[in-house]
């Protein structure tokens, strides 16, 4: 069958890489091929790394997390025996059993129709 | 603190974490820790060092109970710590790994190597709170390494914090006195990477601005075409986005997402008469620069209706046809959906078949013969193809046009598949087997038709065939033989079809055997990503590894899975109300007599001594050659229940269905016949929220389903007959959302 022919633009397999031989020639190629990939595996110090810099900002961020980390929970009263309910009944893990209940104001009951009921995403 | 040794078992020690560190365990690993402890036999990290060397030779049992001597010995040694962590992490119980980790880093708050193991483990378990705590540490150690700063921003962005996420990076940025060179693959990943968190953020505007800042210096040129094209068409920039899609579509015009945005970009609405015109001067353009392009040629298809359908269709099909293209039929079967398409298909196609043979007769038939001949069977393929199709199933008039093509060609590989199959279609699974048997002798080394012939021979319950026939191409010297190695290559399709085909026959060991075998597989994929958590960030390989982070949260909602979870949990439930199911196919002995129970369970014991007697000899055989072959390092086990009788005598069946029928109610929630059988293991464990959960997922998904009624009606049965009434929150639960009651 007669080939189509392709737009002229496109050469085919340019792109492709010779096929190894075996030559020296080629292991020496596959030798820095492969050193290519190891680069980033060894330790810090190879790249720039402006230390003092890099101090300032470690300073920054601690400032930072000192500040504003923690973000207030809502506070709801949970019932210690409300989770282990809800633990044995639906089989959740402690935390989130928690999780439920505090979704659900601490509300045993709330917190268990609303997981009854079906919500497929 | 650790016991001090004398200088001589100090240095011994020192050489014996070397060995640990180099897998030398036999020889050197285990004299050495022997050599000291025969001189201080209490000492603990010893000890710690010797169980490690042991669970790795696969010795769990004892290397636990000397790791927990070891941490008698010494409470206060953190080796003793990370060792009880490390082995409680071989066991897959996280929790009590990670609190023996934390333990070990309070006693060695500078061991680099503890926190990285608890930082993983915390990830895995995905424990973003601890993660971005441990990752905290991490880079407060070590600040100069920028994959400390990336690992951080990674425990925030997968918490959701993509504010202090974005913040991380651009901090480390800060710290560059020069911008890296355009080749730092691991700078223009992080940057990329850092683009996708504000995207992600939902702040489209700022990451189209930021992406352009880096679009120029991106090593990745296809994803920030592909971003950038996005983000343009989120912000309703349309032209501009238009722009980039056809920029993308030039560098690949077989990828059909770049159509549909430039579909979108170019304000074209499928649905909409007034677009078509435009749509379709649209693809016409595209089809016109490259007469090899399918997807220009395609697609049209999916929205030409009438005639405008007709004649690109009759265009489509004779071009693909001419060529022979064997995956025609393939092509358009899609549009199967729309009654009407596939009637012009199918006439289309009829119309062929009859002018072909016009032609054929005519005088310069001869000349052109073998174009003619190839087209001709081309289009008895697509003829035979599409009467065995669901959708157009005509199965009589399908094999009258294989049985011409098999007449043609007899030792035609693919005509011979294909009549096998429609034999399979038939129902006549042993025709089908016999025929694509057949197949595979015209073609020995190919392994296509070798796998479809196994499969074949599956569906019709020839289990020790199909094995043969896959034996063709494993590696056959593999521990356990060849089915060993489908099992070490996860070929899943294999151990599921196997599986459903024991349990067709009845044999629910070793169904369940398969099952479970699945079940295994999904876990260890989940166990292989423990590797990525360092190997991602040393690669700086970050979005891809976000990917995969995001892929193992859902990698059981695989039908593979589904399909095995839905049989295993089947089973497990049968075998609850049904313990003596457990003897295996084996005589009903229910209704037999005592005495005659008595005889027969007997008889079969002998039975089953003399069938493991045989198997013993067997294994032994196969053992010492196995052993004297893998001789590098890592020894296999020979599984101690190959056919499956232990898992299927177990005592807790239902406790034992969770593993399939948890992650398959939480993952694929749409399935409902998951719902339902999930309400006969939650009803039948006496957990009736959860099973009432099940049905109103299964009604609320189709509330005509049967099963569902069934369930329906089980459920009101059991609360009717309730020996005390319910109480409390449940009782409450129950009558608000089951009123009927």
């Amino acid at each position: 069958m007669a080939e189509e022919p392709q737009p002229s633009n496109i050469q085919e397999g340019a792109s492709d890489a010779p096929a190894p031989t075996g030559g020296a020639e080629d292991r020496k190629a596959a030798a820095a091929l492969s050193s290519l990939d190891a680069q980033g595996d060894d330790e810090a110090g190879k790249k720039e790394v402006d230390s003092k810099a890099v101090e300032k900002a470690m300073k920054n961020l601690s400032v930072k997390d000192g500040k504003g980390g923690e973000a207030q929970k809502k506070a709801v009263k949970i019932e210690a025996s409300d989770v282990n309910l809800l633990m044995s009944e639906l089989e959740l893990p402690k935390p989130k059993a928690t999780e439920l209940l505090r979704a659900n104001d601490g509300n045993v009951l709330k917190a268990i129709t609303s997981y009854v009921t079906p919500a497929f995403a | 603190m650790p016991q001090p040794l004398p200088s001589k078992e100090g240095s011994l020690f020192r050489q014996l974490v070397k060995n640990y560190e180099a897998k030398q365990y036999k020889k050197e690993g285990i004299k050495a820790a022997d050599q000291i402890l025969k001189k201080v036999p209490d000492h603990g990290d010893t000890q710690a060092m010797k169980a490690l060397i042991l669970n790795s030779q696969g010795h769990g049992e004892e290397a636990f109970a000397l790791g927990k001597l070891a941490l008698k010995n010494d409470m206060k040694s953190n080796i003793c710590w990370h060792v009880y962590g490390l082995l409680w992490r071989s066991k897959k119980n996280y929790e009590e790994a990670i609190k023996a980790y934390k333990m070990a880093l309070r006693l060695a708050p500078e061991s680099q190597n503890i926190l990285r193991d608890l930082a993983h483990l915390q990830c895995q378990i995905r424990d973003f709170e601890g993660y971005i705590e441990s990752r905290q540490k991490m880079l407060s150690d070590r600040s100069q390494l920028r994959q400390n700063w990336t690992g951080l921003a990674i425990a925030y962005h997968l918490s959701g914090n993509y504010k202090e996420a974005e913040h991380i990076l651009t901090t480390y940025e800060g710290t560059l006195k020069q911008a890296p060179p355009k080749t730092d693959l691991e700078h223009s990943e992080a940057v990329l990477y850092k683009n996708t968190i504000i995207a992600e953020s939902g702040d489209t505007e700022r990451a189209l601005e930021h992406l352009e800042t880096i679009i120029k210096n991106s090593l990745d040129r296809t994803a920030v075409l592909e971003l950038k094209a996005k983000y343009l068409l989120q912000l309703e920039r349309h032209e501009e986005a238009a722009q980039v899609y056809r920029t993308l579509l030039d560098r690949n015009s077989e990828y059909r997402a770049y159509f549909e945005g430039l579909e979108k970009a170019l304000k074209l609405d499928r649905s909409d008469s007034a677009s078509l015109e435009k749509l379709t001067e649209l693809y016409e353009g595209y089809a016109s620069q490259n007469k090899r392009n399918d997807a220009a040629r395609r697609i049209p298809l999916d929205f030409l209706e009438g005639d405008a359908f007709k004649t690109a269709a009759d265009e489509y099909l004779r071009q693909k046809l001419t060529k022979g293209v064997p995956s025609t039929h393939a092509n358009v079967k899609a549009l199967y959906v729309d009654p009407a398409k596939k009637k012009v298909i199918e006439e289309l196609v009829l119309s062929y078949a009859s002018e072909e043979k016009k032609q054929n007769g005519s005088a310069n038939g001869e000349t052109n013969g073998n174009i003619s001949d190839a087209f001709e069977k081309s289009v008895l393929l697509f003829l035979a193809k599409h009467y065995d199709y669901t959708l157009s199933r005509n199965l009589d008039k399908a094999m009258e046009y294989v049985d011409r093509l098999v007449e043609l060609e007899p030792k035609n590989v693919d005509y011979n598949q294909l009549k096998a199959r429609i034999w399979k279609h038939k129902g006549e699974t042993q025709k089908a087997a016999d025929l694509i048997n057949f197949a595979r002798e015209c073609d020995l080394k190919d392994r296509y038709i070798n796998t479809k012939c196994a499969k074949y021979q599956l569906r019709n319950n020839e289990n020790e065939k199909a094995l043969d026939t896959m034996s063709k191409f494993t590696r056959n010297e593999t521990v356990g033989g060849p089915l060993g190695d489908l099992h070490d290559m996860q070929c899943m399709w294999y151990l599921l079809e196997d599986g459903e085909a024991y349990l067709r026959q009845n044999k629910l060991g070793l169904a369940l055997k398969r099952f479970t075998a699945i079940a295994d597989i999904f876990e260890v994929w989940q166990e292989d990503q423990f590797d990525f958590h360092s190997f991602s960030l040393r690669k700086g390989q970050i979005r891809a590894y976000i990917d995969m982070i995001r892929w193992e949260d859902h990698l059981r909602n695989h039908p593979f899975f589904t399909r095995a979870a839905l049989s295993a949990v089947d089973l497990y439930v049968k075998l609850h109300d049904n313990p003596d199911l457990a003897r295996d196919g084996k005589p009903d002995l229910a209704n037999l007599d005592p005495s005659e129970r008595k005889k027969a369970l007997k008889k079969l014991q002998k039975e089953e001594e003399k069938k493991k007697k045989a198997e013993a000899d067997r294994k032994q055989a196969a053992q010492a050659k196995a052993t004297a072959k893998a001789d590098d390092g890592e020894v296999k086990k020979e599984d101690p229940d190959p056919n499956g009788e232990t898992l299927l005598q177990t005592k807790e069946p239902l406790e034992a269905a969770l593993r399939f029928l948890k992650p398959m109610l939480e993952l694929s929630p749409r399935n409902i016949d998951a719902q339902n059988i999930g309400f006969k293991v939650y009803l039948r464990r006496n957990k009736l929220v959860l099973a009432l959960k099940c049905l109103k997922a299964a009604q609320e998904l189709d509330p005509e389903n049967p099963g569902a009624k069934e369930n329906a009606t089980a459920l009101r049965q059991h609360l009717n007959n309730l020996q005390e009434p319910l109480s409390g929150p449940v009782a409450e639960a129950i009558k608000k959302d089951f009123p009927s009651a």
